[in-house]
């Protein structure tokens, strides 16, 4: 309820997203954590792309070369599982 | 004997059950790599670990609805002091606020003796840090949130040094200003 009314009130309220609380006084971790989250989020990936202006051959390119890799790695990762896999009552013997 | 056979069948049954990891390949690229970096997961090396593993293993990282009112030396969250950083490639600044934003403090890594370059180091903005938190318990603050803005070198030591200065850090929060339709930046620098 009062969440809500918080974020009614407000588009941005401070302290409720990209909030992490410090554990057993560990600060790194806590940095460490929120800066994972904003990573996966892709914001320091859309701070870094806008940062400077980025002219329309080189969005072109980027998001080119992004379909390759993207290609390339699923493409490779199915080649590896297919290379690795395993069909064995225990796929690891004697590696507990 | 048949509860011999029946662990040894549980055994079996659990090995054929348990999933096999493969480290992920190191995979070759042949592409431009250097245009374009890898996907920023934010720290470095911490790629093996998984977020949603974090988040299920520890409770009460992130706030919630109660957090608001969860007292803190007698003070609730919500009327703690904050300490804003303000991070950039050229200098750190810290302002120390009451909970309504009134600034009590302000310290950079200018005004603490440091010029030109030096500013933008991460050792500039721990010696500032220290400095503001030794003032800051002065006042009588010992218990602060923090919320950062923007990246730079100072970014990690900034939060750190607070800490070390003697200030407990409840909680620290990004605040760096990211928009997905801004007005076009300035022109791309030419190396």
């Amino acid at each position: 309820m009062f969440l809500t009314l918080k974020l009614l009130g407000n588009r941005h309220p401070s302290f409720i997203a990209r909030t992490v609380f410090v554990k057993n006084n560990n600060v790194e971790d806590a940095c460490r954590l929120i800066n994972r989250v904003l990573g996966k989020d892709g914001i320091l990936e859309q701070f870094r792309l806008t940062r400077y202006y980025e002219k329309p051959f080189q969005t072109r390119r980027r998001i080119n070369h992004e379909k390759c890799k993207a290609i390339y790695n699923e493409d490779m990762e199915r080649k590896i599982k297919f290379v690795l896999r395993k069909n064995r009552h225990e796929p690891f013997p004697g590696c507990h | 004997m048949l509860s011999a056979l029946r662990t040894s069948f549980r055994i079996s049954v659990n090995s054929l059950v348990r999933s096999f990891q493969t480290t992920t390949p190191a995979t070759i690229d042949r592409l431009d790599h250097k245009r374009i970096p890898a996907d920023d997961e934010g720290v470095q090396g911490e790629k093996i670990i998984d977020l949603d593993s974090v988040l299920k293993a520890k409770q009460g990282l992130f706030p919630t609805l109660e957090s608001d009112n969860i007292l803190y030396d007698g003070v609730p969250y919500k009327d703690l002091s904050i300490c804003n950083i303000r991070v950039s490639h050229n200098n750190t600044v810290f302002t120390l606020t009451d909970h309504a934003g009134t600034v009590k403090l302000i310290r950079s890594c200018g005004m603490e003796g440091f010029k030109n370059t030096k500013k933008g180091t991460n050792i500039a903005a721990q010696t500032t840090a220290i400095s503001i938190a030794t003032k800051a318990i002065d006042r009588g603050i010992k218990n602060i949130r923090v919320r950062v803005r923007g990246l730079g070198p100072g970014r990690l030591s900034a939060v750190k040094g607070l800490q070390m200065g003697g200030l407990q850090i409840i909680s620290v929060t990004d605040n760096t200003r990211v928009s997905w339709n801004p007005p076009r930046p300035r022109k791309a620098r030419r190396l």
